[in-house]
């Protein structure tokens, strides 16, 4: 067996850049070394160990540069809609409209990590009185002041409900910033009680189909506004399409993580499959080009399973990660001290299922909605957490904490509870920072013993 | 053979030699934890080969361990305290099903498998209110020593309730209790009662007994009455409980030596 391929430093890819420059690499149009987002703030890249592919370099760069593409559609004169909390479902059908761009303004609470705080944007947030008490995706607050980082979109939409009542918080602080915003309900998800029909959600889950109905009306007030925002009609044709486009994304990153997940060596790290994932809800803008960059990557995850390499040792400990970490690198941490990421959970496995093809869209919509994993309860949450562990042969689970997201307060040891008790695996529960810098010897101590505890 | 356990713990460092066959206590102690870990892990090492008249070239294997063990260069093997805890509690009260630790700035609970593996673990996050820390806020504040604490809060009639999850906060409830006339002996209890409470919390229920306490915390006299009443399960105390993370890291350092698994990195 081969030694596994190396993830490289910054430092590292510079190099690598220029060797594969030397050998022939085509580059999409925001192609380029990684070191100028560097050069633009995006420090946290100089801590960080990467993967060393062309693929890995291309889905990097298409992370990066999306505040440039949503720029260039504005000054293109493309309609622009910022979609909040929903996680997946706003985003295909603002895609469905032609010239019409959607992105998540709450992905902004990723930017305090990236520029290791040298974008100020929670000193913002602090000033409006939404302090570090709040989630981290109060940096958004910051963006939409300094208009620094995203053109302010022309509508804004926001779930409410049984949603994050910090994003709630946030966004009606917002709302006074950035004009009105379209709030839309969503319900707490519940079972079905005697006497109401069921319906069987993506995902497994089900609920009354009132509550579907509901969804179905309110996604109904959301098409409304992007037809009158964009002068188009949202025809169910044109929604119809545009679930067809976005779930080839999603069947996609479905057969990424199977092969991520479940090869034998580990074929792609941890931070590449993060990033991934996270295209199946925002697309990054871009819902045709997210599909390339995941149809080159899926290349190079197919190439080194058939080949039997990997990105770490044979032997790595195969943890189930549950959440989104506000710090990237604990990715890096994890694969460090001897784990490999094998299934996950980042609070939106709803978005990487298949939506419906055979019903009608808006219903279609209103169900793979109402499977997002936060807008239930957290039992029914880790009772696909302890499916999807099965099925990936999971050794161990990691919940990471988000400081100040209220969601998750009791829900992580809720999860921990019925993991243990269902599946009998090891669960550690971490809290993760925008920065860990400071407490990285106390978060490598509790991921060591993790990995001690399953290697013993 | 002789094996060696460092524990570079973030208040003390504590040290186990061990004969590697037998699995002996040779010699044992601890000393304040300072800047120069390695320097001071190694003075303390070199202080206990000699009070037991062995010569330095018969360890031949050390295992550094606790929050302060990437700075233990001269170790062999580098594992985290949970799996040496396991370890040691594991040797000294072979039918232990729970451990919970509390040392100077974090606090553990571990729940073991029948073979004394570590099934489970917890710690403490964020704040010093669950730790030995708090003792020592109280202490100096009440200007008497650790040693005392038990025997004070053996006198409290009326523990005091102290409210608040972050230390700094608690601090300023002592104060405040102190100037309301509040017995410095139900002041102590209330901290103690604390302490267990947010261990307690961390346990969460399902706690399988037999329960041992152990870290340097398990050495204050009435903490252990104070975990019993906050679970509400009996507590043994872990024989010395300051070295149960070092002889751990021994003992693990003698499988080592001997070619068996261990969860080294």
């Amino acid at each position: 067996m081969s030694n596994p391929l190396p993830r490289i430093t910054l430092d590292q890819w510079d190099r690598r850049y220029a060797e594969l420059r030397d050998a022939g690499l085509r580059e999409p149009f925001y192609g380029g070394p990684l070191r100028r987002h560097v050069e633009e703030g995006d420090r946290r890249l100089l801590k960080l160990r990467m993967d060393g592919s062309a693929a890995a370099l291309r889905l990097w760069n298409f992370l990066l540069t999306e505040e440039d593409r949503l720029h260039r559609a504005r000054a293109e004169g493309k309609k622009i809609v910022g979609a909040m909390k929903d996680l997946g479902t706003v985003p295909v059908m603002a895609f469905s409209l032609p010239d019409v761009v959607a992105f998540y303004p709450d992905g902004a609470w990723w930017t305090p990590c990236m520029m290791e705080s040298g974008d100020g944007l929670l000193r913002i947030a602090d000033g409006l009185g939404i302090d570090e008490s709040f989630c981290p995706v109060r940096a958004m607050l910051g963006a939409f002041v300094n208009r620094a980082h995203f053109p302010i979109p022309g509508l804004l939409t926001c779930s409410v409900g049984a949603t994050c009542d910090d994003l709630s918080a946030i966004a009606q602080r917002l709302e006074d910033l950035a004009g009105p915003i379209l709030w839309w309900e969503m319900p707490h998800r519940r079972r079905a009680e005697p006497g109401e029909d069921a319906v069987l959600l993506p995902g497994g889950f089900t609920a009354p189909a009132g509550q579907v109905a509901l969804v179905r009306s309110e996604l109904g007030r959301v098409r409304e506004a992007l037809e009158a925002y964009a002068a188009e009609p949202l025809s169910d044709e044109r929604l119809a399409a545009g679930i067809r486009r976005a779930n080839r994304v999603r069947r996609l990153l479905a057969e990424l993580r199977r092969l991520a997940f479940t090869a034998d060596r580990c074929p792609v790290p941890a931070l590449e499959m993060l990033i991934a994932e996270m295209l199946a809800i925002h697309f990054c803008s871009d819902r045709q080009e997210s599909a390339e960059v995941l149809q080159e990557l899926l290349g190079e995850v197919k190439r080194r399973v058939e080949a039997g390499a990997g990105v770490l040792p044979a032997d790595a400990v195969r943890v189930f990660w549950v959440n989104p970490v506000a710090d990237l690198r604990v990715m890096n941490l994890l694969e460090d001290v001897g784990g490999r990421v094998c299934g996950t959970e980042y609070m939106f496995c709803h978005a990487l299922d298949p939506i419906p093809e055979d019903l009608p869209p808006m219903e279609a919509l209103a169900r793979i909605a109402l499977a997002d994993p936060m807008v239930g309860s957290p039992a029914d949450r880790a009772e696909r957490i302890c499916a999807d562990a099965r099925r990936f042969g999971a050794q161990a689970v990691v919940i990471s904490r988000i400081p100040g997201a209220s969601h998750c307060a009791l829900e992580g040891a809720v999860i921990k509870e019925i993991v243990a008790e269902r599946i009998g695996l090891c669960v550690v529960e971490v809290e993760v920072p925008p920065i860990t810098d400071a407490i990285e010897p106390t978060l490598r101590t509790r991921l060591e013993a993790l990995v001690e505890s399953v290697s013993q | 053979m002789i094996c060696a356990g460092i524990d570079a713990g973030s208040r003390t460092i504590k040290v186990v030699l061990l004969e590697a066959e037998s699995l002996e206590v040779l010699a044992a102690g601890a000393m304040d934890q300072g800047v120069e870990q390695e320097a001071l892990a190694l003075e303390l090492l070199e202080r206990l080969l000699k009070g037991g008249g062995i010569e330095r070239a018969r360890v031949r294997a050390i295992v550094a361990t606790g929050y302060g063990r990437k700075l233990i260069r001269v170790a062999d093997a580098m594992i985290t305290e949970i799996t040496c805890q396991a370890w040691g509690v594991h040797h000294r009260v072979p039918g232990a099903q729970t451990i919970i630790e509390i040392g100077g700035q974090d606090s553990k609970l571990l729940r073991l498998s029948a073979d004394g593996s570590v099934a489970d673990f917890a710690m403490n996050d964020r704040c010093a209110a669950g730790t030995g820390r708090f003792l020592e806020v109280l202490a100096a504040r009440l200007g008497v020593r650790l040693a005392r604490l038990g025997d004070m809060a053996g006198q409290s009639r009326k523990p005091a309730i102290i409210s608040s999850m972050c230390i700094v906060f608690a601090e300023t409830e002592i104060i405040g209790l102190l100037a309301s006339g509040t017995l410095p002996e139900d002041i102590v209890a209330g901290v103690q009662a604390s302490i267990a409470t947010r261990v307690a919390a961390m346990a969460g229920r399902n706690l399988s007994s037999p329960v041992v306490f152990t870290g340097g915390v398990a050495m204050v006299p009435g903490m252990d009455a104070a975990l019993e009443a906050a679970l509400g399960k009996p507590v043994t105390v872990a024989p010395q409980p300051q070295l149960t993370g070092a002889l751990g890291a021994a003992i693990l350092a003698a499988r080592r030596l001997k070619g068996l698994k261990t969860p080294a990195l």
